[in-house]
C-alpha cells in the first residue's frame, strides 16, 4: 500500500514564485506529503548525496527538476543522477518553461522520465502537478530506495 | 629604380616590385595580361599591367559589409529568440498569480475588481500568444537542413488537422488540386499552409469559408495558391500584411499577433520562393507562394 508510506519529493527550482506555485498546487494533492526544495543545481547534488547541510535528507521518491538553474544546470543534474548507481533509479520529471524540441530530445536522451512544460494558467499548473502525482504515486509502482 | 606614369599615377618600381605611388608607399594589386601578336612578321608579346588596387579595396569593403550585415541579422534573430523565450517565465508568473487571486479572493472583489482581473488575464494571454509566435518566427533557421522530398499533400493534411476545430466551427470547405511531392522542409511547409488556410478561415465573410488550394508549376518552381471567399484585402495593404506585427483589424474583431504572414514570407523565401496576394475587399483573397525546384 503506497498510500501508507510517506511520499517525499524534491523540487529543484530557483524561482521562489514557482516554488510557491508548486506548493499551492500540492495543497490540492493528497498523496504527496512532503516536499523539499533546493534552489540550485549544486545544492541538488549535495542533497542527493546527503552532504553538508543535507546529511539527514530523505531519499526522494521523485524529483521535479527545473532546467534553468544557477551553478549547475538541470541537464547536468539529470546527467549526474543517471551516472550514479545509487541515484539512477529515482524518477526525474523535468518541469520547465522551455518548449524547444532540442531541449525535449536532449533531456529524454539523458533519461528523464518525463518532460513537462509549465502551463501558463494556474488551473492548468495544478492539473499538471495532480497528473504527475496521480500517475507516479497511484498508477505506477516505484522502487524502494534507501 | 625605374619610374613610369599611367593616368594620373606616378609609379616607382624597384626590382619589378612597385614601391611608391605618387611618392607614397602603398600595397598595390596589379592585373597582368599578355597577348601574343606579330609585329612586322616578328612574334611579340603585348603585356598590359593594370592597377586594380582600388577595385580590390572596394571588393574587400563589400565583403566586409556583407558579413557585418549577416552577423547583425543573426544577432537580431538570437535577440528575438532570447527575448521571447525569457519573457515567458515572468509572464507565466503574472498569469498564474492573477489566476490564484481570482480563485482564492473572488468573493472579496467587487465587479470592478473582477473586471480589472479579467483585463490583466487577457493581457497576459495576448502576450503569451505574441511570445509564442515570435519564438516560432525566430526559430525558422534558414540553414536548409530540413530540406528533403516530402509529399506536400501530407503537409496540407497535417495543417488541416491542426485547424480541425476552426474548420468545424465555421463549416469551412477545403478543396485541392492534385498536390505533388516536392523538395521542402516538411514542418515549415505545414506551417505555411496552416497560416494561409487559418487566415482564410478567420477572415471569412457571411458565407461559410470556401477554400481552394491550387498548384501550378514552371520549369524552375512550384506555385501554390490558397483562394478563399472571405472579406478580402484592399490593394494598398497587399505589401504591408507581410511585415511583422502589421494588422488590419481591431483585435476584438479578428484576434491575432501579426506574425503569421511574416512567418509565411520567411518560409517561402527560405525555399527560394516568394509570396504575394491578389485580393480586393468583398472579392475574397488568393495568396500565392512559390518554392524553387532546385534547393
Amino acid at each position: 500500500m503506497q498510500e501508507s508510506s510517506p511520499v517525499n519529493i524534491l523540487l529543484v527550482e530557483d524561482n521562489p514564485a514557482d516554488v510557491r506555485l508548486t506548493r499551492e498546487a500540492l495543497k490540492q494533492c493528497t498523496l504527496i506529503n512532503s516536499m523539499d526544495v533546493v534552489m540550485d543545481g549544486e545544492a541538488a547534488m549535495r542533497y542527493l548525496s546527503r552532504e553538508g547541510e543535507f546529511v539527514e535528507a530523505p531519499r526522494p521518491d521523485l524529483i521535479l527538476l527545473d532546467l534553468n538553474l544557477p551553478l549547475k544546470s538541470g541537464q547536468e543534474v539529470l546527467a549526474e543522477i543517471r551516472q550514479d548507481k545509487s541515484l539512477r533509479a529515482i524518477p526525474v520529471i523535468v518541469l520547465t518553461n522551455s518548449k524547444s524540441q532540442q531541449n525535449i530530445l536532449k533531456n529524454y536522451s539523458l533519461y528523464c522520465n518525463c518532460y513537462v512544460i509549465k502551463p501558463v494558467r494556474f488551473d492548468q499548473y495544478v492539473g499538471a502537478v495532480k497528473a504527475i502525482e496521480e500517475f507516479w504515486f497511484s498508477v505506477a509502482s516505484l522502487p524502494k530506495l534507501n | 629604380m625605374d619610374t613610369f606614369k599611367t593616368g594620373n599615377n606616378h609609379y616607382q618600381v624597384e626590382a619589378g616590385r612597385p614601391l611608391l605611388v605618387n611618392g607614397e608607399r602603398q600595397d598595390l594589386t596589379f592585373l597582368l595580361s599578355t597577348t601574343m601578336l606579330k609585329l612586322k612578321g616578328e612574334p611579340r608579346v603585348l603585356a598590359t599591367l593594370q592597377d586594380v588596387t582600388s577595385l580590390k579595396r572596394d571588393e574587400a569593403r563589400r565583403k566586409g559589409a556583407l558579413s557585418r550585415l549577416k552577423r547583425s541579422n543573426e544577432d537580431l534573430e538570437q535577440f528575438a529568440f532570447v527575448a521571447s523565450h525569457d519573457l515567458q517565465e515572468p509572464l507565466r508568473m503574472i498569469a498564474s498569480y492573477v489566476d490564484l487571486l481570482a480563485e482564492r479572493y473572488n468573493d472579496r472583489f467587487d465587479d470592478d475588481g473582477r473586471e480589472f482581473i479579467n483585463f490583466a488575464l487577457e493581457g497576459a494571454e495576448r502576450m503569451q500568444a505574441l511570445t509564442d509566435d515570435l519564438l516560432r518566427y525566430s526559430r525558422l533557421d534558414g540553414s536548409g537542413k530540413g530540406f528533403q522530398l516530402v509529399d506536400a499533400g501530407q503537409c496540407l493534411d497535417a495543417a488541416l488537422d491542426n485547424l480541425r476545430l476552426n474548420i468545424q466551427e465555421t463549416g469551412a470547405k477545403v478543396t485541392r488540386d492534385k498536390i505533388p511531392e516536392i523538395k521542402a522542409d516538411g514542418s515549415h511547409l505545414t506551417q505555411l499552409f496552416q497560416n494561409l488556410i487559418g487566415n482564410a478561415i478567420k477572415f471569412h465573410g457571411k458565407e461559410p469559408p470556401q477554400i481552394h488550394v491550387g498548384v501550378g508549376e514552371t520549369a524552375s518552381e512550384w506555385e501554390f495558391s490558397v483562394a478563399d471567399n472571405g472579406i478580402g484585402i484592399s490593394p494598398d495593404q497587399h505589401e504591408r500584411i507581410f511585415l511583422i506585427f502589421q494588422r488590419l483589424h481591431a483585435r476584438g474583431k479578428y484576434p491575432g499577433t501579426g506574425i503569421g504572414l511574416a512567418t509565411s514570407r520567411r518560409i517561402a523565401e527560405q525555399h527560394g520562393g516568394r509570396i504575394w496576394v491578389e485580393s480586393a475587399p468583398g472579392k475574397g483573397s488568393r495568396f500565392f507562394f512559390t518554392i524553387a525546384k532546385e534547393l
